[in-house]
């Protein structure tokens, strides 16, 4: 154990350790610079191949290593739960890995306080252009969009044959799901017609969709407290007990939807196309449709990008990296080929594999509702808004305020962690 | 510590023991540089502890410290803010209300996990058949992960169709809606923590009988004892060192409780189960705010010494030495 | 007490105990149930039965992580980290219990304070300070946080104070020096003590989360929990692995427990108190 001997220099620089924190919050950001042959390490942390996806990454490194010989990859994956807990430590350490993934809602924060490296001479044409923008931080190119995904509405059709009703089709309505929720459900035989969580993130579509503004123009102020407002937190607050389970049902604990699906218990579900591979065996048939819209139609999307640290000595070769992981001919196909999260790539063409996979018949609805998809508000406090957000949804759901007050206490909420 | 003798509460074992016991000869002869000795000594047994406590928490404590005194979110620069998070602190409502939720957790949650610990601890310490199974039984909660325990507290209080609510139901009684209910949520989770700590009491309390030595229940016996004597006499007096430890590391864990909360419930519904380091967990990792969780800590330190400082002033009237 | 009880007390004393032991073994064995149960799932309730038992989630537990390195990580680190607390709470425990020197109780008070702060906050100031002295990412780092904790040096004292003095005063007259006293009549007395400690140690170590996932990288150098919580998805979680993982971190902790109460009672009947 060379850690021991260590052990010894531990004691010895221990003055010096009171002093470290301040000094060392810009330190630099690895051990490994390039070395004198010119042979890079770039690190790389990321959460989106966790828990299945980790010799897909792996296999995308190992072309970009062939690719690239001088650079060597280094990964190291954290389960979404615990990643920033361990990049936030990490950056104040001043060991921030050379490149990371970050999820569009904590983009913002880490590019505003200068913890990520300008990207220059960026493609611009290898990636879908409301992504490559979406990553963009007051004019500057600061990430790479790496993959995204969306929601559509899962359908039980077994279940709607057997009730006689009529399955949905992407032009649906607000109306037309909760008609067919309520003629679906049948409490006795624990039967759910509908399932939608009340979230921030399914707050802020639905908002979308009846019409409505999340913030003001300028990003200053809330104003979701709308009738708008009103509408949309109805439409996900009455399905509570009416068509879908309540958190005394079980709603909530681990896997409780996805369970209710799969068992052939529920006949509409609000859920992410990452739940694609989760359904192939399944004893009932089951297609997905555009989720149905309000006012207007609008989807949910969900977007990871790639960064590079601002501490990074190896900048260039960690940028020639995310590129190659964001938009490479490689990449697309092992994605693909893996219903792993979509490729953010420009060319359509490069995504046709994606249909011609068999369940569900109707892939296309993913890409039709690309044609609307809205991406969540971001403020520097996100997590703050998200929880306060989802805490007065909930309360509304469960009876303990109305969806006027409660939408009424959450805007206020927002507005004072804007001015904060 | 002082070295109190046994108190004239417990019956005296043996008739040569009634006398008071004499003090220890090693203070009555200790003279000056005996006491520089012996004060010598004390670092040469305290330094191998003290050097890793110093170097591997305490510095990270005063470290914490400074931290407090700035705004930092982990990922920007520190700046310095002087008391201002410690004033925002106290003037939040939310602080009391945490406080508030911890205090009812430990309030609740202690006298249930050292009654029943004791309990079990006393049936355990009899001779048995299975002796040692059942104890390892009893233990295997203390070991088992709050996601495993938390998963099955959920399904057992579950207000629908929890087996705990249908034998309320059967019975006639009102069925809570538990941890759903912002009223109940507190109580769910101090009903699974002293059910899962049971096991950690016990085994501290077991170690604490078994050092009691047997002759002193027999000389009871032989002097007409009842149960309830000995128990009262003997068994409470003697294990009084356990106690105190059980109650003072009790407390200092149950104010720091955040493992649970955040499993079972998450702080909710709507905050109602929100505890102080649930809070300071936030505001570290989900909301960026170190420098402000720093201080909320810091709050809780006082807090805790105070609460400590007061229980060693009190034990010299209840604890026991030999 | 039970002999002085009837027939019909007895039986209802023996079924209460056992009654009690299966509430208590009840997550353990739900969690085992849920390990053997195919694509198991929990959203059903837990249930005593199984209909095609398999032992694939510990296949699929031990195809996805390297666990028998994963395993010997954590049992080093919990192994030297039991062992050098026991060496450092109880020499402390005997300066605390047994010596008198100026500000005792200031410095034990000291001692109880590392307890009070909460460990979420002290991560990232011990990160730093790791990393500043390059020790992050090693079996140091891990071990660093163990070495001493001021709960075994409590829990001994307790221990030691309650061991009567007359056996020190005997040594002493023989010339006794201290460090015989603490090694030849305190340590043994204190047996049972000390192997509740050697078991909360373990535990602490075998457990411990957050310290390693800030403080580790390198995959090499991964313990259980860290390897355990990557089995749960962003969206989804194999129960029925996570479960399996479940069993193997907690059956090491259960027989440690066992292990140490053996030596609880070998304890008392060497010393001879009993």
């Amino acid at each position: 154990m060379r850690s021991m001997t260590n052990g010894l220099r531990a004691i010895a620089l221990a003055g010096a350790a009171a002093l470290a924190l301040g000094a060392c919050t810009q330190g630099s950001a690895t051990r490994q610079a390039d070395s004198p042959d010119g042979e890079a390490t770039v690190r790389y942390m990321n959460f989106s191949a966790n828990d299945g996806h980790e010799n897909d990454l792996k296999a995308i490194v190992d072309a970009f290593e062939k690719s690239n010989p001088n650079i060597n990859v280094q990964v190291e994956t954290v389960p979404f739960d615990d990643y920033f807990t361990k990049l936030q430590t990490a950056v104040a350490g001043g060991t921030a890995p050379d490149s990371f993934e970050l999820n569009y809602e904590n983009f913002v924060i880490y590019a505003d306080n200068g913890s990520l490296a300008e990207l220059t001479d960026v493609d611009s044409s290898a990636y879908k252009a409301s992504l490559l923008d979406a990553f963009n931080h007051e004019g500057t190119q600061y990430g790479l969009p790496e993959s995204f995904s969306n929601v559509v509405l899962f359908y039980n059709k077994t279940l709607f044959e057997e009730a006689g009703v009529e399955p949905p089709t992407d032009d649906w309505t607000w109306e037309d799901e909760q008609a067919a929720a309520k003629k679906l459900t049948d409490k006795d035989k624990g039967v759910w017609g509908d399932y939608q969580p009340f979230t921030f993130h399914e707050f802020y579509k639905t908002l979308a969709q009846a019409g409505g503004e999340f913030l003001n123009d300028d990003r200053t102020e809330a104003v979701f407290d709308s009738p708008e407002g009103v509408e949309a937190a109805r439409f996900l607050v009455d399905k509570v007990g009416n068509t879908m389970p309540t958190e005394a049902d079980g709603a909530g604990t681990p896997d409780f939807d996805t369970d209710l699906f799969k068992s052939g218990k529920l006949a509409m579900w609000h859920n992410g196309i990452w739940m694609f591979s989760q359904l192939e065996e399944v004893d009932f048939e089951w297609d997905v449709v555009v989720e149905p819209g309000g006012a207007r139609k609008a989807s949910a999307m969900f977007t990871n990008g790639l960064a590079v640290s601002a501490a990074s000595e190896n900048q260039d070769a960690a940028q020639k990296w995310i590129s190659f992981l964001a938009s490479s001919d490689k990449t697309a196909e092992v994605r693909l080929d893996t219903s792993w999260e979509l490729p953010p790539v420009a060319d359509e063409t490069k995504l046709a594999s994606y249909l011609d996979q068999p369940k569900p018949d109707n892939r296309e609805a993913v890409f039709t509702s690309l044609d609307a998809a809205v991406l969540p508000p971001v403020i520097e406090r996100q997590q703050e808004m998200q929880d306060v957000v989802t805490q007065e949804l909930s309360d509304a759901a469960a009876g303990r305020k109305t969806v006027k007050q409660a939408l009424a206490d959450a805007q206020a909420a927002v507005n004072e962690l804007l001015e904060k | 510590m002082t070295q109190a003798s046994v108190t004239e509460t417990a019956v005296e074992p043996r008739s040569e023991a009634t006398e008071t016991p004499p003090p220890p000869p090693l203070r009555r002869k200790a003279s000056k540089r005996r006491r520089r000795r012996q004060a010598l000594w004390a670092l040469v047994f305290l330094l191998p502890s003290a050097v890793p406590l110093v170097l591997f928490t305490i510095t990270p404590m005063v470290s914490s410290a400074w931290v407090s005194l700035h705004e930092w979110n982990l990922i920007s620069p520190m700046e310095w803010v002087g008391l201002d998070n410690y004033r925002n602190l106290l003037t939040d409502p939310q602080t009391g209300t945490v406080f508030l939720h911890t205090l009812m957790y430990v309030a609740g949650y202690l006298p249930l996990v050292y009654v029943g610990g004791l309990g079990l601890a006393l049936l355990l310490n009899q001779k048995l058949k299975g002796r040692a199974f059942l104890r390892a039984t009893y233990f295997l909660p203390v070991v088992t992960s709050w996601v495993v325990v938390a998963l099955v507290w959920q399904w057992l209080l579950n207000p629908a169709n929890g087996i705990v609510n249908e034998v309320l139901g059967t019975l006639g009684l009102p069925q809570p809606g538990w941890w759903t209910d912002p009223d109940w949520a507190l109580p769910s989770v101090i009903l699974a923590s002293a059910w899962k700590d049971l096991g950690f009491v016990m085994v501290i309390l077991l170690a604490g009988l078994q050092a009691i030595p047997s002759d002193y229940y027999e000389a009871a016996r032989v002097d007409g004892a009842s149960a309830w004597q000995r128990f009262y006499r003997i068994t409470l007096p003697l294990l009084s060192p356990s106690t105190f430890f059980v109650v003072v590391i009790s407390l200092i864990n149950g104010f720091q409780v955040f493992d649970q909360v955040y499993v079972m419930t998450g702080g909710g519904p709507s905050g109602a189960s929100q505890v102080v380091v649930g809070q300071i967990y936030d505001l570290t990792f989900r909301y960026g705010r170190a420098a402000e969780a720093s201080a909320l800590s810091w709050i809780l330190f006082v807090v805790l010494l105070v609460v400590t400082v007061i229980q060693i002033r009190v034990q010299r009237k209840w604890v026991h030495y030999a | 007490m039970p002999e002085t009880r009837s027939r019909i007390a007895r039986i209802a004393f023996y079924a209460a105990v056992i009654l009690g032991a299966v509430i208590m073994l009840f997550p353990f064995l739900w969690t085992v149930i849920t390990s053997i149960t195919p694509d198991g799932s929990l959203s059903k309730g837990p249930t005593l039965f199984v209909e095609d038992p398999t032992l694939d989630a510990y296949r699929t537990l031990f195809d996805t992580l390297p666990m028998w390195r994963i395993v010997l990580n954590s049992l080093g680190v919990a192994i030297v980290s039991t062992a050098l607390q026991l060496v450092t709470g109880s020499m402390a425990a005997y300066a605390f219990g047994r010596l008198h020197f100026p500000g005792k109780n200031i410095v034990f008070g000291a001692y109880l304070a590392t307890l009070m702060v909460p460990l979420q906050v002290l991560v990232v100031p011990l990160f730093i300070e790791m990393r500043a002295l390059q020790l992050q990412d090693t079996y140091f780092a891990l071990l660093a946080p163990g070495i001493a904790s001021a709960f075994g040096v409590f829990l001994l004292r307790q221990a030691v104070s309650a061991v009567p003095t007359e056996l020190d005063e005997a040594a002493v007259l023989d010339g006794a020096g201290h460090l015989r006293i603490f090694a030849t009549i305190v340590l043994p007395q204190i047996r049972p003590a000390l192997a509740t400690v050697a078991v909360f140690a373990f535990m602490y170590s075998w457990n411990n989360f957050l310290w390693p996932l800030v403080v580790i990288r390198s995959p090499e150098l991964m313990t259980l929990p860290l390897g355990l919580s990557t089995l749960q998805g962003q969206f989804t979680t194999q129960w029925d692995v996570v479960m399996a993982g479940s069993v193997v971190s907690i059956v090491p902790i259960a027989m440690v427990y066992l292990l140490a109460q053996r030596h609880i009672i070998a304890g008392i009947a060497h010393t001879g108190i009993k």
